[in-house]
């Protein structure tokens, strides 16, 4: 067991409070404190210090002066922003009595819509992280600020006359505030520099644009707007900051009701399969350096002149059903890139959109939205060899963690070492802050002020809800400090620069206004008119995959991200959604590649790039084109109690030459076996669990007879005395299997983290989990997800068999766990056919939690409203039980029954395509009656007779007229 | 299934070849009750510190069980039972051979039973207060087993009278009780032999408590015969209700593979299947070790062959009738479970099982392996380790293959599985060892019932000579 580290924590703790007693010991009986007491004296001090700012205070007293509009025991919502790769992503964050507890999505904002994605309700762990630097630290020591203070006033006079010696790095910045304090700080000492190194930037999306129109601009994908959508290597459903805009524009156009006859279509070439992959009505596996083909084939199609490669049959064939679809569609059609590809695909695809009347119109070209936009590769690469050139005595780094993630062949991390005053801002005390001379601990987002922007430019202001935790500081102020305002408030200075550009008579209710709202309205970029695409020059044969070896694909992790969220539990134990992987990434191997080299998943392979060697454990992709090796950023990191050693850090193979693909590397077989944690076992199957129907099939007609099993019953009467049935239906053709759902179910019934052995021992306690299940060839699979909560069978086989009524059912339709009553026999989950029980094998919540989590802070993480389980019982999902009975409480006040839509349990506020539908089955106009008398409506397992409450609307796909049937019906 | 038992053993000409011709009353009590009153010698001393050893084993084991929680065995979120529940339904199945051999027996007048029933009774007693134990261990809240138990309670809650694990607390409490009862009031005769034998003041007074006054006469034997045949009368339907609820765990639910008509049948036969393989697998240490070889002769284990060579032919056609119906019934879950049962990732444990329940089993055709002490010694050891695997792998391939192919996940046992089963055989052989010290391992009162019946039957042949 990796408890081991829980039980550190607890010797720590254990011992902290006996140094303490040994000092008041020792102050009473010794008057005289000589030099071992006085240590054991300032040891104790010290650790009573964190422990006050740590520990919640245990006495109860009620408030002095009771804040505007609580009422104990109803939470308040604040609008805020939180940061995804330096953008905005905006969302009302609940507070219980002041302390923050749930994220939910800013329903007025048109990036968000209420729905939110799987990193944004995990902000909340991060914010009560135990992990998170508590002190600022000078050389590895503990200091203060006020330390570091006189550190930077004891240099600043010297950059006053050169600043040239002075630099800043920091990740994208998009807030005003914050790139008008740079601003400030480049003023105050000429010459300073401002590098920015982001992992995952837009370096080549806005050279496409500016090969293009002549303009570093960057496009935004409306894809409510088309009706097909070609996408070149682009995850557009993927994780980023436009996921949730992007998924719920495109799921508008691909629900399958009674009468729709036409749905959007999707078309991906893509070398891994992708969450954008996963949709598409027709896909083609592609290696990434092989994508330029095709985008120059299309162009070709509409006449560009261009010199035309031989391309293989199937992308022949693809690019032909394409360009018909494209031309069948006219204007409703778009093209997008993926930001890994070169800028010339980038301007192809611009070049594309302009011929077939997109542009303008599915797709808007926007200025950047980051502050004084660079091109980050080059930024850094010019920092490093500044530094390397012996011209940098002072670099101040906000946030990122480039001894990480910087390209491996800058050697960041030793560049680092040779500046003379190395000051680091950041959360968590990581591997730059390990090489540097001063640390000092940012403020989480949801306790600071601050101002971010959206991927579409609109400013979100980002409120605190809480009192900084620890003695972090904001990096307005350490930015204020550098030009000499040594005690400015965050809140004065965001609000100064709002002052300036609020342009409003009354200042003080404009800014209410926008608190109330989360964004500043008006602050959207409008689409820049653009002229004429350019066709970019092309080199002859550009596209060809160099002869030999492998090629290597980069993509952000769907948990870790870039690395900023490996020290997140809840991420990590998020599975992947092809391969069901937590807590570390594998290298994803084409099932041709996998059988040649003879791997299986969990076996280790070496990839030899250059000089850089890499031990992996290999995963089968199911989907991905043979030849390349796909790899996801930002696991094996080096430092962080839940972080660290947990998957393999990639980072070196990665370069500023090949940022998103490595051509030419050497895949062999390594030495070993490591187990994956994973939470679903099989991925193939053969049974019609998952029901999928072409629109053609769909619009011929109902297609599922209700499947009951003949009995000598008849079929049970629906309880009349109660108003409410509730009951939940998931429209499969939409959902993407983003994981927001899941993490917002963790967030809102305080599920417990298990941990990586635990995941192995297959013990996962997600009340909620996504099924993959993949058809056709596993080259080229169809790919459906199956989001299983507990089905509320109204007939449940976990009911009739625990032996002390623990698990029962309610007056309105619930299968309802009483945890007080369980005793643990797990007959419930041994016979339930869907087992989405879950039990506690240990205390996960409760004395054997995880790594540091079990750390006392943690507790302010959990929901007051629902119970925190014990060892030795069973839980499960309760369709947000506490939501129903908020909504009904409120309900009873007014003598009215709850409207449909009031109770939105947690899975579906997340859900960034409403997929997820919750209502009253007793009020036959409600929202899921309505959907249960869809053609396409079934339930899983239904034959078995358990009448689930849960139940699911079939997968339906476009059916094309040169394909009558879908991918997946070749066998 | 009563004819499976009896027909066998009713070819056996009443007990002829099961004394030797020269015992008499007084040499048979002297046998028998020497272990009791003789110091115990090296033998027993190792048996007894070994299964000392490994009863610390079990107690630590559940020491650290109670301390870390369930967690420390191999079950996981899909394969919620694990060795728990397989060691508690093997248990209770050998915990049921000791009083269908000794009711059953006695009640088609199996004379031979003699010379076993009360060890075997014992062997009942002690397996099913071990059975009990596990589903006690196995709960995640150990220390709430009693709210199965209907008792007036603040929180005015009953059990859920649905569930078989009520109906098995049920089962297993009044079967402890009967067997408890059963086997002391065969043992009273006994104990008053042992206590007129006593040398020692201390013996004289505790068995004599024991023994409630008995003092052999002829109202007391009719009064004891008739008592003892209405239990014995009574225990066979009780064997076949608790094994049959035995299988209704499983066959109440709704899981491919667990909900069969043909389990309670099946759990039956397969507990006395499992019993009597455990019956010999003791009664040869026992025989060797009290040196009781002139009461426990071939001829007991040609008859006990010939029961399990019976019960390893219905196991056999059991299996076959799970494969028939899985195919016959056309559910496609319950054919993935069968499929997956002969080649899934436990296949080579059930095909072990097949090859210990139903393939060497049928040695026994042959006399000569019947007579062979070592080769029935060794097939009887073998049936148990099949028959604790066929437990396993009804838990195992159900709940690792149920309906969604997205739940299907392996079981794999941990060290603390292990000291856990472990440990209870060697507790289980502890209570054993203590036994034969304090009580007398064979009914004398029976024996010596039985060399009365045997002198009569050479009388008669005498006087027909």
């Amino acid at each position: 067991m990796s408890r081991g580290d829980g039980g550190l924590r607890d010797t720590w703790w254990r011992r902290t409070g006996h140094s303490d007693r040994t000092a008041e010991r020792s102050a009473h009986e010794q008057p005289a404190v000589d030099r071992r007491h006085a240590l054991k004296l300032m040891a104790g001090i010290a650790a009573m210090q964190t422990t006050a700012c740590s520990a919640p205070p245990e006495e109860i007293v009620p408030y002095v002066r009771m804040p505007e509009r609580l009422v104990i025991g109803n939470p308040l919502r604040f609008a805020t922003s939180l940061a995804l790769n330096g953008y905005a992503r905006p969302v009302i964050v609940e507070s219980h009595e002041g302390r923050p507890t749930k994220v939910e999505g800013n329903p007025d904002h048109p990036a968000s819509r209420g729905a939110t994605d799987a990193f944004a309700q995990a902000a909340i762990l991060s914010l009560y992280d135990p992990g998170r630097s508590r002190v600022v630290l000078q050389d590895r020591q503990i200091s203060n600020w006020d330390a570091l203070l006189k550190a930077v006033t004891d240099v600043a006079p010297t950059w006053r006359s050169d600043g040239s010696r002075l630099r800043i790095l920091s990740g994208v910045v998009t807030s005003p505030t914050l790139a008008s304090q740079i601003a400030t700080v480049l003023d105050a000492y000429p010459g300073a520099r401002w590098h920015r190194w982001q992992p995952v930037n837009a370096d080549e999306v806005r050279r496409g644009a500016e090969l293009a129109f002549g303009r570093r601009l960057e496009p935004r994908y409306r894809l409510d707007q088309a009706r097909t959508v070609l996408s070149l290597d682009a995850d557009l459903l993927g994780n980023g900051p436009e996921q949730v805009r992007h998924a719920h524009d495109f799921s508008g156009n691909r629900r399958a009701r009674r009468g729709t006859s036409d749905l959007a279509s999707l078309h991906v070439a893509e070398p891994t399969l992708t969450l954008t992959g996963a949709q598409a009505d027709r896909r083609l596996p592609l290696a990434r350096s092989a994508v330029l083909g095709v985008a120059r084939a299309l162009a070709a199609r509409w006449g560009a002149p261009l010199q035309q490669e031989t391309l293989p049959a199937a992308t022949l064939a693809f690019v032909e059903a394409v360009r018909n679809e494209l031309l069948s569609r006219g204007s409703d059609a778009l093209v997008a890139v993926g930001e890994g590809q070169p800028a010339e695909v980038h301007a192809l695809g611009h070049w594309l959109n302009e011929r077939i009347g997109a542009l303008g119109h599915g797709v808007e070209m926007i200025a950047p939205v980051e502050a004084e936009p660079v091109d980050h590769v080059g930024s850094i690469k010019e920092l490093v060899a500044d530094i390397n050139a012996g011209g940098v005595d002072t670099l101040i780094l906000f946030g990122g963690n480039p001894a990480f993630d910087a390209p491996a062949d800058l050697g960041f991390g030793d560049a680092l070492k040779a500046v003379r005053l190395t000051i680091r801002h950041g959360l968590h005390d990581d591997e730059t802050s390990e090489l540097c001379h001063w640390h000092v601990p940012a403020l989480h987002e949801l306790e600071s002020w601050g101002d971010l922007a959206a991927p579409d430019g609109a400013i979100g202001i980002v409120q605190p809800l809480i009192t900084p935790l620890y003695d972090g500081r904001s990096p307005h102020e350490l930015l204020a400090a550098l030009v000499g305002r040594l005690t400015a408030s965050t809140y004065e200075i965001v609000r100064h620069t709002w002052r300036a550009r609020a342009n409003a008579s009354d200042f003080e209710s404009w800014w209410r206004s926008v608190l109330r709202d989360g964004f500043i309205p008006g602050t959207r970029h409008a689409a820049v008119a653009v002229g004429p695409a350019q066709l970019p020059r092309l080199q002859a044969d550009i596209g060809a995959l160099a002869s030999g070896g492998f090629e290597i694909v980069f993509s952000p992790d769907p948990a870790a991200w870039d690395g900023s969220f490996a020290e997140n539990a809840w991420l990590q134990e998020l599975s992947r959604p092809f391969t069901k992987l937590t807590w570390g990434n594998a290298a994803h191997l084409a099932p041709k590649d996998a059988q040649a080299l003879g791997v299986s998943d969990g076996d280790r392979v070496l990839l030899s790039a250059g000089r850089s060697q890499i031990e992996i454990p290999a995963a089968v992709m199911p989907g991905q084109v043979s030849g390349t090796i796909a790899l996801t950023l930002g696991c094996g990191r080096r430092t962080g109690a839940i972080a660290r050693d947990i998957g393999t850090d990639l980072y070196p193979l990665r370069t500023t030459a090949s940022l998103w693909n490595r051509l030419g590397v050497v895949l062999s077989r390594g030495s070993g076996h490591v187990v994956f944690p994973t939470t679903q076992g099989e991925r193939m199957e053969g049974r019609d669990l998952v029901r999928s129907l072409t629109s053609a099939e769909f619009a011929s007609g109902p297609p599922y007879e209700e499947a009951l099993p003949v009995s000598l019953y008849t079929a049970a009467p629906r309880r009349t005395h109660d108003p409410y049935a509730w009951a939940m239906v998931i429209d499969q053709s939409v959902c993407i299997g983003c994981n927001a759902c899941i993490a917002a179910c963790q967030a809102e019934n305080n599920t417990p983290v298990v941990g990586p052995d635990e995941i192995r021992n297959h013990r996962d306690m997600h009340w909620l989990r996504v099924d993959v299940y993949f058809r056709g060839l596993p080259e080229a699979p169809a790919v459906a997800f199956q989001p299983v909560p507990c089905m509320h069978c109204e007939k449940a086989p976990c009911e009739p068999v625990c032996p002390v009524e623990a698990s029962v059912h309610d007056s309105e339709g619930l299968n309802v766990q009483v945890y007080n009553r369980c005793i643990g026999t797990r007959f419930c989950q041994a016979n339930c056919p869907y087992k989405v029980r879950r039990f506690n094998f240990y205390g996960y919540a409760d004395g054997q939690e995880y790594s540091n989590l079990g750390d006392p802070l943690l507790e302010a993480v959990h929901n007051p409203d629902v119970s925190v389980r014990a060892r030795g019982v069973m839980e499960k999902c309760t369709y947000c039980v506490q939501r129903i009975s908020r909504a009904r409480r409120s309900a009873e006040k007014e003598d009215r029954i709850i409207a449909d839509g009031e109770v939105v349990t947690a899975c579906q506020q997340a859900c960034p395509v409403d997929a997820l539908v919750f209502g009253n089955l007793n009020d036959p106009s409600s929202r899921v009656s309505r959907l249960r008398h869809e053609p396409h409506h079934y339930a899983l397992l239904g034959e078995l007779g358990t009448r689930p409450r849960t139940t699911y609307l079939a997968q339906v796909r476009q059916a094309f007229p040169d394909r009558s049937a879908p991918p997946w019906a070749d066998r | 299934m009563s004819e499976a038992v009896a027909h066998p053993a009713a070819e056996a000409p009443s007990g002829a070849t099961y004394l030797p011709r020269d015992a008499t009353y007084g040499s048979i009590t002297r046998d028998i009750a020497a272990p009791v009153f003789a110091p115990a010698g090296w033998r027993w001393w190792t048996a007894f510190l070994v299964t000392l050893a490994l009863t610390l084993v079990m107690i630590f084991a559940i020491l650290w069980l109670f301390i870390e929680g369930v967690g420390i065995w191999g079950v996981n979120a899909d394969v919620v039972w694990g060795f728990a529940i397989t060691n508690y339904v093997w248990w209770i199945g050998i915990g049921n051979a000791g009083t269908l051999i000794s009711s059953m027996l006695l009640l088609t007048r199996q004379r031979w039973r003699a010379s076993i029933n009360r060890f075997a009774e014992a062997m009942t007693l002690f397996a099913a207060a071990i059975a009990g134990l596990f589903p006690i261990l196995h709960l995640g809240r150990p220390y709430l087993f009693y709210w199965l138990v209907p008792y007036p309670n603040v929180m005015t809650l009953w059990p859920q009278w649905r569930s078989p694990l009520v109906w098995d607390l049920f089962a297993i409490a009044s079967y402890i009780i009967f067997s408890l009862l059963f086997w002391y009031t065969g043992l009273i005769p006994d104990l008053a032999s042992l206590r007129d034998r006593a040398r020692t003041r201390f013996g004289q007074l505790v068995f004599g408590a024991f023994a409630l006054g008995w003092r052999g006469s002829a109202r007391q034997w009719r009064r004891f015969d008739a008592f003892y045949w209405a239990m014995a009368a009574m225990a066979v339907p009780l064997v076949i209700s608790l094994h049959s609820v035995v299988g209704l765990d499983f066959a109440a639910g709704l899981m491919p593979g667990w909900q069969e008509t043909i389990f309670p049948p099946y759990f039956v036969v397969g507990a006395m299947f499992s019993g009597f393989a455990m019956v010999v697998t003791l009664a040869v240490p026992i025989r060797w070790g009290l040196r009781l070889e002139t009461f426990i002769t071939p001829a007991h284990f040609d008859a006990m062959a010939k029961i399990l060579l019976m019960g390893s032919i219905i196991m056999g056609a059991s299996y076959a009738t799970e494969w028939f119906l899985a195919w016959y019934a056309g559910n496609v879950a319950e054919r993935l479970v069968t499929q997956f049962e002969l080649s899934g990732s436990y296949a080579p444990l059930y095909w072990l099982m097949l090859l210990f329940n139903v393939a060497l089993p049928q040695l026994f055709w042959w006399r000569r392996t019947r007579r062979s002490l070592s080769a029935i010694f060794a097939i009887a050891i073998l049936i148990n380790v099949g028959m604790w695997l066929e437990r396993l792998l009804i838990i195992l391939n159900t709940l690792s293959h149920a309906y969604l192919p997205a739940r299907w996940s392996d079981y794999a046992p941990t060290v603390w599985d292990w000291a856990l089963l472990l440990g209870t055989l060697g507790f289980f052989t502890f209570l054993f060892v203590c036994f034969v010290r304090l009580v007398p391992a064979v009914s004398m009162h029976e024996v010596r019932q039985l060399a009365h019946a045997q002198a009569e039957l050479e009388d008669d042949d005498a006087v027909l000579a």
